[in-house]
C-alpha cells in the first residue's frame, strides 16, 4: 500500500501541497531542481507580496519552514525527475541523484518561467542599464533605495510598461500574465513610498486589477500615490540626446497623438510564460500540454486539478499565469485529490 | 519639398517666415514653410497640482477615462468639442498646450453637474471644469468672464459704499463687457419701472444714482473687509496647492 505522495516543484502551489499531505499525516516527499525553497518570490527575490504586503521572504519562509519541519516530509533540492513508471496508486520516481521514490500520486508545481525581455529588443532592456524588469525593480525596492543603475541619481520619473511578453501576437503570447497589472500599481506604490519626489507612470493598454485588487491596488496608487496612467502601449525605448535619459515612444491613443517623454527608468512588467522544460515535463511525466505550452488540464469540474494522466494532479502557475494566493489554494486542492488516491488504495486493498 | 497639402495639418503646426536662414542658407522664398513637430514631448508633472489647488479641483487626478462625464454632458450634446473627460486626461498628464486649444469653450460648462452624479470615480467633473476655466483666467489665456466681472462690479460697489447701487450696476456691468446701454430688455425694464414705482420711491432712486450715498458709518469697513478677503484668499490658495502635492 502506498503512503506517500510526490511533489515537484517548490514555489507556493508545491510547499502547500505538501503541507496539505503533512496535514493528512502522509509521508510527503518534495523534489525541487533549484537549491532552495520557495519558488518564484524567493528565487528572484520579490519584494513586499500582493496582496498581503508581507515580504516575501517572511510569507514564504513560513511556508517553507512548516515543510522542512514535518518529520513526514523528504525534500530533495538541485534534483528532478527524469524517469517515471508504473501507474496510479504504483509509480516509482527515478531521481536526478539516483534516488528512487515510490509513491500513490503525484503533484506537479513546476511554475512558469518569467519572460526574458531581450525578446523585446525594441523596448531597451538588456541595451539600456536604465531598463529593468519588475523582478529587478522589487529587488532595488527590497534594497530600500531608488536610484538609476547607470550613475546612482534619484530618478526625476520612473515609468512602467505593462503587458511585456503578454497579449502579444508577434512574439507568441496571446495569454494574458493576470497578476502583472496590480504588481505594477503596487510597485508604483512602493517606489514612492521610498522616493517620493519620484513621479511614476504606468502606460496601458487595460487595467486589470481583478477582484479586490481594484481599489487596494489600482484606485489607491492612483489616488493616494498619484501614480499617473496613461494609455499607450509603447513602440520603442531610445536614448535621449543628452545620453542619460531614456525616451519612451508611442502613441497616446487618448490625445491621438505621437508622445516622445522623457525618462529616468523604464520598467518591463514582465509577464509568465510557460516553464522553459515543460516539454521535457510533459515527457518524463507523460502528460499533455495545452496550446499555449501550460500543463494541459482534465476536465475541472469533476477532476478538480487533474492532468491529462491519471494519478497526477497539477496545481499553480503550471497551468496558466496564477496568483501566489490562488496557487496554494490549489496546490491544497490537488494535495486533497492526490491523497484520495492513496485512500481509495486503502479501500480496495481492505 | 514645399508643403502642398497643408490642409492636412493642424494650423497651429505651421510655421511660415518672410525670411528663414538655417545652417547658413538663405532658405526663404518656397522653402520657407516649416511644420512643428507633431508628437508631445514632455508633460508637466507640476500642472495637476496647481489645477487641484483650485476649488473643485481636488479629485481630478482620480480620473480612469471612462468617459460616462462626456457622454452624460449638457454641452457635450451641443457640442462635440466640449470633451471634459479629455481635458481631465490632459489635465492629470500636464498637457497644458493641448488644453489650451479648447480655452474658449471650456467655460461655457453650464454647471448642471450630470458629470459629477455620474462619475464613478467621484472626481466631480464640474469643479474640475470651474478650475480650469480659473486657472486659464488667472493665467490671461481667457478674458474675464462676464459673470466673474458682473460679480467683481457688485463686490466693488459694496465694498465702496456699503451698498450697491442697481443702475450702476447695470451699467457698469455693460460698459466693461463692451455691450451697448440701449438693450431691449433694459429700455422695457425702465419704462415698466417708470409706470408702476410711486413717485417717492423713484425720487429716490433717482437721488441714490446720482450721489451715491454710503451706508452709515461705513467708513473703513471696506478697506478692512478687501484687505480681509484678500489674505483669506491668499491662505486658502496656500493651503489647497499644500494639500494637492502629499
Ligand atoms: C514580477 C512578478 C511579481 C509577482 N508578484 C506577485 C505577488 O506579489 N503576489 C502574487 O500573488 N503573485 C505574484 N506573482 C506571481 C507569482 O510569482 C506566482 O503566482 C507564483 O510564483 C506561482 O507559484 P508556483 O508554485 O505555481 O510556481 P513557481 O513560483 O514558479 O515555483 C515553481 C518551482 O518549481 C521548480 N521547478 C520548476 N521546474 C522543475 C522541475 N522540472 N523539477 C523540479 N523543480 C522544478 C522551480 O524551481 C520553482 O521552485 C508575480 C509574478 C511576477 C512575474
Ligand atoms: S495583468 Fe495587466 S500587465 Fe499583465 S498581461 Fe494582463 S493586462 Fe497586461
Ligand atoms: S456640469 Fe458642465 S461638464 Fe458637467 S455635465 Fe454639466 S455642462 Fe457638462
Ligand atoms: S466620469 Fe469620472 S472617471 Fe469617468 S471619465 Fe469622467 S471624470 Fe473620469
Amino acid at each position: 500500500m502506498q503512503n506517500t505522495v510526490l511533489v515537484v516543484g517548490g514555489g507556493p502551489a508545491g510547499l502547500s501541497a505538501c503541507a496539505g499531505v503533512i496535514g493528512a499525516g502522509k509521508n510527503v516527499v518534495l523534489v525541487e531542481k533549484e537549491d532552495r525553497l520557495g519558488g518564484a518570490p524567493i528565487l528572484s527575490g520579490y519584494a513586499k507580496l500582493v496582496p498581503s504586503g508581507e515580504w516575501a521572504k517572511d510569507a514564504m519562509g513560513r511556508m517553507i519552514k512548516r515543510v522542512e519541519d514535518s518529520a513526514l516530509a523528504k525534500i530533495h533540492t538541485g534534483t528532478r525527475v527524469v524517469s517515471l513508471d508504473g501507474s496510479v496508486g504504483d509509480f516509482t520516481a527515478t531521481l536526478s541523484n539516483g534516488e528512487r521514490v515510490s509513491a500513490g500520486s503525484i503533484v506537479l508545481t513546476t511554475g512558469f518561467t518569467h519572460f526574458d525581455s531581450i525578446n523585446k529588443p525594441e523596448w531597451g532592456f538588456g541595451t539600456f542599464e536604465d531598463v529593468l524588469t519588475t523582478t529587478q525593480m522589487e529587488q532595488m525596492v527590497a534594497g530600500g533605495k531608488i536610484a538609476c543603475p547607470s550613475d546612482g541619481r534619484v530618478p526625476e520619473r520612473v515609468c512602467i510598461l505593462l503587458c511585456v511578453g503578454s497579449r502579444d501576437r508577434q512574439i507568441g503570447r496571446e495569454w494574458c500574465s493576470k497578476i502583472c497589472c496590480t504588481v505594477s500599481t503596487n510597485l508604483a506604490m512602493e517606489i514612492k513610498e521610498i522616493s517620493p519626489q519620484t513621479d511614476v507612470f504606468i502606460y496601458y493598454m487595460d487595467i486589470r486589477t481583478f477582484g479586490l485588487y481594484e481599489d487596494k491596488f489600482y484606485w489607491k496608487s492612483q489616488e493616494e500615490f498619484k501614480t499617473k496612467f496613461v494609455k499607450a502601449r509603447i513602440a520603442e525605448v531610445t536614448r535621449a540626446p543628452d545620453g542619460k535619459r531614456l525616451l519612451v515612444k508611442g502613441e497616446d491613443t487618448l490625445v491621438k497623438r505621437p508622445i516622445v517623454i522623457p525618462f529616468d527608468i523604464v520598467v518591463h512588467a514582465i509577464g509568465m510564460d510557460p516553464n522553459v522544460e515543460n516539454t521535457e515535463i510533459a515527457r518524463v511525466f507523460g502528460i499533455g500540454l495545452e496550446k499555449h505550452g501550460f500543463i494541459d488540464r482534465a476536465e475541472h469540474y469533476t477532476n478538480t486539478c487533474g492532468s491529462t494522466r491519471r494519478g497526477i494532479y497539477v496545481a499553480g502557475a503550471a497551468l496558466g499565469p496564477e496568483t501566489i494566493d490562488d496557487s496554494i489554494s490549489q496546490g491544497q486542492a490537488a494535495a486533497s485529490r492526490a491523497l484520495a488516491d492513496l485512500y481509495a488504495l486503502v479501500q480496495k486493498t481492505a | 519639398m514645399a508643403i502642398h497639402e497643408k490642409s492636412l495639418i493642424d494650423p497651429d503646426r505651421i510655421m511660415t517666415h518672410e525670411s528663414l536662414v538655417v545652417d547658413g542658407v538663405d532658405v526663404s522664398g518656397h522653402w520657407n514653410t516649416m511644420v512643428a513637430p507633431r508628437f508631445l514631448s514632455d508633460y508637466d508633472d507640476d500642472f495637476v497640482n496647481v489645477i487641484r489647488a483650485y476649488p473643485g479641483g481636488e479629485n481630478v487626478h482620480r480620473c480612469w477615462q471612462c468617459g460616462s462625464c462626456t457622454n452624460s454632458c449638457t454641452m457635450y450634446a451641443q457640442n462635440t468639442d466640449f470633451n471634459p473627460r479629455y481635458w481631465i486626461y490632459l489635465t492629470n498628464l500636464g498637457l497644458k498646450s493641448e488644453i489650451l486649444k479648447d480655452k474658449d469653450i471650456i467655460w461655457t460648462c453650464v454647471s448642471c453637474n450630470k458629470c459629477t452624479n455620474i462619475c464613478p470615480k467621484d472626481v466631480r467633473p464640474e469643479g474640475v471644469m470651474k478650475a480650469l476655466a480659473h486657472w486659464l483666467e488667472d493665467e490671461g489665456h481667457t478674458d474675464k468672464t462676464r459673470s466673474s466681472i458682473f460679480d467683481e462690479e457688485f463686490t466693488g460697489q459694496v465694498l465702496d459704499h456699503g451698498r450697491i447701487e442697481d443702475a450702476h450696476v447695470v451699467i457698469n456691468f455693460l460698459r466693461k463687457t463692451k455691450q451697448p446701454y440701449f438693450q431691449d430688455w433694459l429700455i422695457e425694464a425702465v419704462k415698466r419701472l417708470m409706470r408702476h414705482m410711486p413717485v417717492g420711491m423713484l425720487t429716490m432712486l433717482g437721488w441714490n444714482f446720482l450721489f451715491t450715498p454710503k451706508t452709515r458709518s461705513w467708513g473703513r469697513t471696506g478697506e478692512v473687509l478687501r484687505e480681509y478677503v484678500r489674505e483669506q484668499k491668499a491662505a486658502a490658495h496656500a493651503r489647497m496647492k499644500e494639500a494637492a502635492h502629499v
